[in-house]
């Protein structure tokens, strides 16, 4: 403690004035107070140099410098916000943000990969500035209406400006020069990609200022913690650390790779103090402490008060309602009736899978097309009386069936015996040893409906109800089926297998619902049912108790969304036409079209320059490091140099945060793009700093600050060649040619004009016409959307062989995959599109045509020959009768050899022509489907 | 090693238990006990168990000759044909499926099986050895032999034609060679000391043979050189550089070099006796194809002229490029025009609208090799029976907005000339190549848009017959867009169309090449296995024993091989690392605050020999969560053995505060230091006494499960499921109706 004093100033005498302590209490020559020895040995530990040395603590710049930071960030703003109202229609992700933010405004559920703050944001500047949410950013190129678009874009710009003075205020922090700092913040200032996601209706711009924020409030931290733990300011940075990480991890996953950056650091800052025997095990466990709180705890609290407030802004129901749970959906204003608590023989019930979204166990009257041929049973999602079952006692081995209207009440226990009634068709539940059309492997076998009116069944009708578990608000829905509370099995009694459903579509013949079968391996989670709702019972009073979904709370609701965000991150492997892959990142190999329109093209590509020096110098401080470990190996006394050890601790720092923010790619398999590396950039960006600030470090003042300069000028001049990219200015076509100096840049240089002065004819459209206007194509992942002018009340159909409009454009944009919208269940209610399927056609007999060129009607499709063949034969007969099927399995009882294989009566109805005749109606549809988004949200 | 010992008493029977005759003795009563359980009713079961479908097979195949692929290396293959020809099996039986008998199609299997049991048994040893040499007591190297000597897991695993018995054997043989070749680490560059260390390049290269798992072997090795080439570094031991590139270069040599001219050998072997075509052969290249006799391509292969009449073949999808008189539709249902051409698609059956001929773009010689198609042409490809040209133009595809759309135009109308014309690129093709049938792969690049011809296995609608999609890709080099020529219709080919039946002479293909081509090809494979698997577990699941692998069940008696391994060995190794970690956790912190816990000579045993194991067990185990492929629990097995070593290194840090110290061979300069002796006490054989007595009993309850044999009825099945996860056949139903 004594030798502490020594190089402290004298106390002032009594009589002066007491000098105020500032930031210059201590004088910033710090390293001479320290011996060689001592130095060593604070070296070896890992410190900075100025661990004993009374570090400034927090951080300390001259005023002169925030007059430079002012003016830095006037010209950050100006190159950020630089015509951002242009180009004024959707480009790139804007389609799924802006999509987003009208979502919140009109309060209909959504659900997305991404954390809620960085949309809460936009949305808080779309509301404010009066956006109506009626506009819904369906393609790349759609010119905005009625939408405070710039309001919007001015969210992500403002964090992109302020991101700037962050890197100048770390690097500072960080102790290094006002030069250096002057030069990292110029560089990400000119960095073309991060001015280009910064100008548009993006999280990333959000997210990297929440990582720069948070990168510098722990520098800050840190700093505090070498001069004096617990104090005031101490305890202010750490807990600022910690709303920030609550921050960035709030705007997209990817913020937990600072998290990791900032934990790493923690344990390394914990582990040292650790080995200073000066620290009682107590002020040990105080530091540890205070940090699991304010990086663990507040940053949690952080992340689930946004999804709170995320919960109470979306209280209606929308298109992200399939991907909830039923329970979570109550929450929605989707609330179900109040249904009868017990379910006995004769119930009239409707059964839920449980584990999937895929709906209620279904069928109707379509058969498979394989396998036995027996009616199909899916999975439907929505409400439909083709859901609905009766239950009913086991009939075979010679029981009666049981008069459940006049006879007493008889529930469903566990292991009680049933047969399941589908009611609209009169058939029921039936599996056999027959492979299911879909998963055909050994272990699953076919679930179908089977029976008629009158008939009893046979074995195969019967299962078993296993209660898995019930609920314990309900003592006796662990004993009997209780509606909603009881969790079930259902063993088919004869070949043992489960009633089973996953994740599989059937094909087209069965409308894209969920296969339903009967697995002999099922996996518990996919075999669980629940009853939904059970109509009354002939036997039960009138004030029977009913039962509802219980409301889930918060945090039930928060554990299922992030499940639901997880597993469908995860799932995010499509290919998209601009995606890249890690490995390609550092060398800027390609970047991502944004937009193209108007001879004009808005691409992400960054500032060569900047990006390829910044690599560099991630490059160099791994070799030098190395080169420097294997010296010391060798003995070699680098280490002890006071040079070395600050500039490998601040370059040791920055270095992890980049490796952190940047190798953990590798182990997703999810589709990636150029702007996930931007994290890592703005550490590879400030550790080109820290080398530049080495490399310079023996230079006079003067001549560091012109090599600066020069290198910065570079830099600005690199940004404005490529600058048309990121503004989505006029080009010519010669100028975007010179600009591709990497072969596998794919900017679209032919979509430019030759000259600038073709540019003044052209206008750029703001057409906002009241006329209806639609658009044909543009769908997300196809081609540019064609406009189609005021095509209602006109009976002629625009010419289809105009080779210019059926073209694919080259590289055409397309945002990123909105998977939530993509899997949304078909709303067709199956029976109504139900008569197109073929049954029984050979598919090898369908292609031989022959080709007759003198007569016309041969040329007719031999397949509606086939069809209308099949067709007929089905509406004389109305019913044909099948071979018996074979389920001649060792073993099995004698099975009912008359089986009925019937043909979907709706039959009868007229065919809906199909293919080429019926296009003016897909136009209809298309130009409906346009025009009155709000009928099909509707529906 | 000095027994005089001043500071602990050794009991004599310990001591006694110590000396060269009783440890010969104990690991004598192991492996003999070994070979008793491994042998045991080894003809039980005469039928294909499990993967003995794909193995059998592949033996059989060595006999026979026929070319095989598969993604494993050869070496353990090798020696099943080896042990199947010694035994004289003549690989007329393929093992096709799971059951079939092995005594009626008159199988010497038991020939075959006895083979993994020997390398299997054999194992025992090895790991008592490998404690021995680490300096452990008799009875802490019993204890870990143990886990290995009564594990129904290694024990079904080794009893039936499966690679894991080769692989752990050779694993630990590798493990083995190169303790001995660090304790002469005082003695480098002596003969001993080289032949160690080539014994476990060798056994590394054996290892890595067997399995593709292998390699975690190859990666162990590596990492623990690598610590021990930086040890030798350090300047404080004092050594100079040109001495470390010494050592450097002896590794090189030993651990790089050898092994791999082994494991070349053996693919030289694989190439040497695969020479007639086989299963295998589609995977293979043409060229490669083109070297195995008999093969498809090289007798029907022939060389292609113009005006031939051709059915072509997608390479990965195995339809045909096909046409009909049909259009596509003015309008598609996204809204999308098409031009109404006629359809182009892909079709899967052998047909007259498949016929497609092939026209000269350029003048061609009335007869002679001038009229052979070459690399490079410019062709058009004509309908035989609608009489109209391919064509593709910058319209989208049905189903791909990004792709091109195929059509075909008519023939006479020239207004489109320039859209029908297609460059013929030979995979790998050099300029004067001519186009054959079956053994060319070919892309069919359009020459004014410079897509590729492809398709993919989406299917386009109803009004196309729900055929395959054929569209232009946008990438011209994109690899799936591939086909092939696959019959020739007619030809005016002098020697005509007949295919003359007389065996062609195989060509030659350089071994590296073949080597080349197949390893990629592994490794693609390797990854591709992904298809779900119903006892496919993750790798959490494996050391807790969750669940395990039914290999083959039999209904009439009820019998049943289910993999599963013995849940006291395999527990205990799970509580003794966990016990390991936590040592290792504390010992770090207690010297971070200053305090040393553990003596000197003991802590180093701790990190250095038991830190070994857990590196093997880590590096064995943790990569398979990396890996998207189906993963088994007998993956785990390795590792399982490396824990049973750690269990034997933490039983001895437990019982004993002493270790035998020093264990490695001193030098001329080495400085001896003060050496000490593990002391157990009688504790040490009591215990490894009742735990190999306990291991033994489950052994017992649980091997009708191993040995699939005496049947169970379904309340014995019950009982033996002692974790619910277990998914035995045959478990008693619990039924109870109502009514």
């Amino acid at each position: 403690m004594a030798t502490k004093r020594v190089g402290r100033p004298a106390t002032p005498p009594p009589g002066l004035p007491h000098v105020a302590p500032s930031s210059h209490k201590y004088p910033p020559i710090r390293h001479d107070q320290l011996s060689a020895d001592e130095r060593r040995e604070a070296a070896s530990k890992g410190y900075g140099p100025g661990r004993r040395s009374h570090s400034p603590g927090g951080l300390s710049i001259t005023p002169g410098e925030w007059k430079l930071l002012a003016v830095v960030l006037l010209v950050a703003a100006g190159v950020r916000m630089f015509r951002i109202s242009k180009p004024n229609s959707v480009v790139f992700d804007e389609v799924h943000f802006g999509k987003f933010a009208s979502r919140y405004i009109k309060t209909r559920y959504f659900v997305d990969v991404h954390p809620p703050l960085a949309k809460l944001l936009i949305t808080a500047a779309a509301f404010v500035f009066g956006f109506d949410g009626d506009f819904d950013f369906k393609d790349i190129g759609k010119v905005f209406e009625n939408v405070p678009y710039v309001a919007m874009r001015m969210v992500p710009a403002t964090f992109g400006v302020a991101t700037v003075p962050l890197a100048y205020l770390t690097l500072r922090a960080l102790d290094c020069r006002a030069t250096t700092a002057l030069f990292a913040s110029i560089f990400l200032t000119f960095e073309n990609g991060l001015v280009t996601q910064s100008r548009h209706i993006l999280l990333d711009s959000p997210l990297v200022f929440f990582t720069a924020l948070t990168t510098f409030l722990f520098v800050g931290f840190s700093n505090e913690d070498k001069k004096e733990p617990f104090t005031e300011q101490w305890w202010t940075w750490l807990v600022l650390t910690g709303l920030s990480l609550g921050a960035v991890v709030s705007c997209k996953w990817v913020g937990l790779f600072t998290i990791a950056t900032v934990g790493a650091c923690t344990v390394l800052q914990l582990w040292l103090l650790l080995g200073d025997l000066h620290v009682t095990p107590r002020t040990w466990a105080r530091h540890f402490f205070a940090r699991a709180v304010c990086l663990i705890l507040i940053p949690i609290l952080f992340y689930m008060i946004m999804f709170q407030l995320h919960f109470a802004i979306l209280g209606s129901s929308g298109e992200g309602d399939a991907f909830m749970s039923s329970e979570f959906r109550q929450t929605l204003g989707h609330g179900m009736e109040d249904t009868y608590a017990d379910v006995a023989l004769g119930s009239d019930i409707t059964i839920r899978h449980l584990n999937t979204q895929g709906g209620y166990l279904h069928s109707h009257a379509h058969n498979y097309p394989g396998g036995s041929g027996q009616q199909q049973i899916t999975l439907y999602p929505h409400r439909d009386e083709n859901n609905i079952w009766r239950v009913l006692n086991a009939t075979v081995d010679g029981y009666e069936q049981y008069d459940y209207e006049h006879k007493p009440i008889v529930y469903i226990e566990d292991h009680s015996r049933i047969k399941l009634r589908h009611i609209v068709t009169d058939k029921a539940l039936h599996s056999h040893e027959v492979r299911p059309p879909v998963s055909d492997v050994d272990f699953q076998n076919e679930v179908s409906a089977y029976g008629m009116t009158g008939f009893v069944g046979d074995i195969n009708d019967d299962w078993i109800v296993e209660i898995e578990k019930g609920d314990g608000s309900d003592k006796q829905s662990s004993k009997r089926l209780r509606t909603l509370r009881t969790h079930f099995k259902l063993r088919h009694l004869h070949s043992g297998c489960y009633l089973f459903s996953h994740k599989v579509k059937l094909p087209e013949w069965g409308f894209e619902q969920q296969e339903v079968t009967c697995n002999k391996n099922a996996v518990k989670a996919n075999s669980l049912w629940y009853v939904e709702t059970a109509a009354k019972h002939p036997q039960l009073p009138a004030d029977a108790p009913r039962v509802n979904y219980k409301i889930p709370g918060f945090l039930s609701k928060f554990w299922e969304l992030q499940r639901v965000m997880w597993t469908t991150n995860a799932g995010l492997t499509d290919r998209h036409a601009y995606d890249s892959r890690p490995s390609t990142w550092p060398g800027l190999r390609r970047g991502i079209n944004f937009w193209v329109k108007d001879h004009r093209q808005i691409y992400l590509i960054g500032n060569p320059f900047v990006w390829w020096s910044s690599t560099a110098s991630v490059i160099i401080y791994m070799l030098v490091r190395g080169f420097l470990i294997l010296c010391a190996k060798r003995g070699y006394r680098d280490f002890d140099n006071t040079k070395v050890v600050k500039y490998d601790s601040l370059c040791g720092f920055l270095f992890v945060g980049y490796c952190l923010h940047y190798f953990p790619f590798f182990l997703m398999g999810r589709q990636l793009f150029l702007h996930h590396y931007f994290p890592a950039l703005y550490f590879a960006v400030l550790l080109n700093g820290a080398v530049f600030d080495l490399v310079t470090s023996t230079l006079r003042p003067k001549i560091r600050l012109q090599i600066a300069a020069v290198l910065m000028i570079i830099a600005i001049m690199t940004f404005s060649k490529f600058s048309p990219l990121a503004y989505g200015d006029p080009w010519t076509k010669k100028k975007c040619e010179s600009a591709r100096w990497v072969k596998t840049w794919d900017i679209a240089c032919n979509e430019f004009l030759d000259e600038y002065s073709q540019y003044s004819g052209v206008t750029v459209p703001t057409l906002n016409r009241s006329t209806p206007m639609a658009t044909i194509g543009g769908e997300p992942g196809g081609r540019a959307p064609i406009v189609v002018e005021d095509k209602l009340g006109q009976d002629e159909v625009a010419p289809p062989q105009d080779d210019h409009t059926t073209a694919a454009p080259v590289g055409a944009a397309e945002p990123g995959r909105d998977v939530f919208a993509k899997d949304e269940q078909k709303e067709i209610k199956s029976q109504i599109i139900a008569q197109d399927v073929p049954v029984d056609i050979d598919e090898k007999e369908i292609s031989v045509v022959k080709f007759e060129p003198t007569n016309e009607a041969a040329q007719e499709p031999s397949s509606t020959r086939e069809e209308d063949k099949v067709y007929d034969g089905d509406v004389g007969s109305g019913t044909r009768t099948g071979e018996p099927e074979d389920q001649g399995h060792p073993g099995a009882v004698v099975e009912n050899l008359e089986e009925v294989v019937e043909v979907g009566e709706d039959n009868d109805k007229p065919r809906v022509p199909h293919g080429p005749l019926d296009h003016e109606e897909a136009i209809a549809d298309q130009v409906a489907y346009e025009l009155y988004p709000d009928a099909r949200d509707v529906e | 090693m000095t027994t005089s010992m001043p500071f602990t008493r050794i009991p004599p029977f310990e001591k006694a238990l110590d000396t060269p005759q009783a440890s010969a003795a104990v690991v004598g009563v192991l492996t003999a006990i070994a070979f008793a359980l491994r042998f045991y009713k080894i003809n039980q079961p005469d039928q294909v168990v499990f993967d003995e479908v794909h193995f059998g097979k592949f033996a059989a195949y060595y006999i026979t000759r026929e070319y095989y692929f598969d993604v494993h290396p050869p070496f353990a293959k090798l020696l099943f044909a080896l042990a199947g020809w010694f035994v004289g099996f003549d690989g007329h039986f393929t093992f096709e499926n799971i059951g079939d008998s092995y005594t009626e199609n008159h199988v010497p299997f038991v020939g075959m099986r006895a083979l993994p049991a020997i390398l299997g048994s054999l194992t025992v040893p090895v790991v008592y050895a490998i404690m021995k040499e680490t300096g452990y007591s008799t009875i802490i190297a019993a204890f870990s032999a143990c886990i290995i000597l009564f594990d129904n897991a290694h024990i079904a695993q080794s009893r039936l034609v499966l690679l894991d018995a080769t692989l752990i054997l050779f694993m630990s043989l590798t493990i083995y060679s190169y303790i001995r070749f660090r304790k002469l680490r005082y003695w480098e560059f002596t003969v001993e000391w080289w032949s160690w260390l080539i014994a476990t390049g060798f056994f590394m290269a054996c290892t890595w043979g067997s399995k593709v798992n292998g390699i975690l072997t190859v990666v162990t090795i590596g990492i623990a050189v690598l610590v021990d080439l930086w040890d030798i570094l350090d300047h404080k031991k004092g050594f100079t550089m040109e001495h470390f590139w010494k050592h450097f270069m002896a590794r090189a040599v030993g651990l790089i070099a050898v092994p791999f001219i082994i494991y070349l050998s053996f693919f030289y072997v694989h190439f040497a006796i695969l020479t007639h075509s086989g299963a295998g052969d589609t995977f293979m290249s043409p060229a490669f194809q083109e070297t195995l006799i008999g093969n498809e391509l090289l007798m029907n292969s022939q060389e292609l002229r113009y005006y031939d009449v051709v059915t072509m073949k997608h390479k990965d999808t195995k339809v045909y490029l096909h046409s009909h008189p049909d259009r596509y539709p003015m309008q598609y249902d996204d809204g999308r025009i098409s031009s109404q051409g006629q359809q182009v698609t892909g079709y899967g059956h052998d047909d007259i609208n498949n016929h497609w001929q092939i026209i000269p773009t350029k003048a061609l010689p009335e007869a002679g090799r001038g009229r052979i198609v070459h690399h490079d042409d410019i062709i058009q490809l004509l309908h035989v029976n609608t009489e109209t040209l391919l064509l593709t133009h910058d319209v989208a595809s049905p189903l791909m907005p990004t792709n091109q759309e195929f059509t075909t135009w008519a023939k006479d109308d020239h207004s489109r000339h320039n859209d029908t014309l297609f460059y013929l690129n030979i995979v790998d093709g050099n300029h004067d190549d001519p186009w054959k049938s079956k053994s060319s792969y070919f892309k069919l690049v359009h020459g004014s848009t410079r897509v590729s011809m492809w398709t993919h296995s989406k299917q386009l609608p109803e009004w196309a017959f729900k055929q395959q999609e054929i569209n232009g890709n946008k990438n011209p080099t994109e690899k799936s867009a591939t086909w092939f020529v696959d019959q020739v219709i007619s030809t005016e080919n002098p020697e005509g169309h007949s295919v003359d039946h007389t065996p062609k002479e195989p060509k030659k293909m350089s071994f590296f090449k073949k080597f080349a081509e197949l390893q990629l090809l592994m490794l693609q494979h390797n990854a591709g296995l992904t298809s779900s698997h119903p006892y496919a577990s993750g790798p959490i699941n494996w050391p807790f024993l969750i669940s395990g692998i039914s290999f083959w069940t039999e209904n009439d008696e009820q019998k049943q091989i289910y993999l599963i391994g013995n849940i006291i060995g395999w527990w205990t190794c799970v509580i003794t690392l966990s016990i390991y970690v936590g040592i290792l956790g504390a010992d770090l912190l207690a010297r971070r605050r200053g305090i040393q816990p553990i003596p000197e000579a003991v802590r180093g045993r701790l990190w250095n020999s038991a830190g070994f194991f857990l590196l093997i067990w880590a590096v064995h185990y943790l990569p398979f969560f990396l890996m998207g492929r189906q993963l088994f629990i007998h993956h785990y097995l390795p590792s399982h053995l490396a824990s049973a070593l750690l269990a034997g290194a933490v039983l001895s840090f437990i019982l004993s505060d002493t270790i035998n110290y020093p264990i490695s061979i001193a030098g001329r300069w080495t400085k001896m230091k003060h050496s000490e002796y593990a002391d157990l006490g009688m504790r040490g054989p009591v215990a490894v006494g009742v735990f190999a007595f306990t291991m033994f009993l489950m052994f017992l309850y649980m091997a009708p499960l191993t040995y699939g044999t005496p049947g169970l009825d379904g309340e014995t099945v019950n009982a033996k499921r002692l974790l619910s996860s277990w998914t035995l056949h045959f478990a008693a139903k619990v039924t109870a109706e109502v009514l």
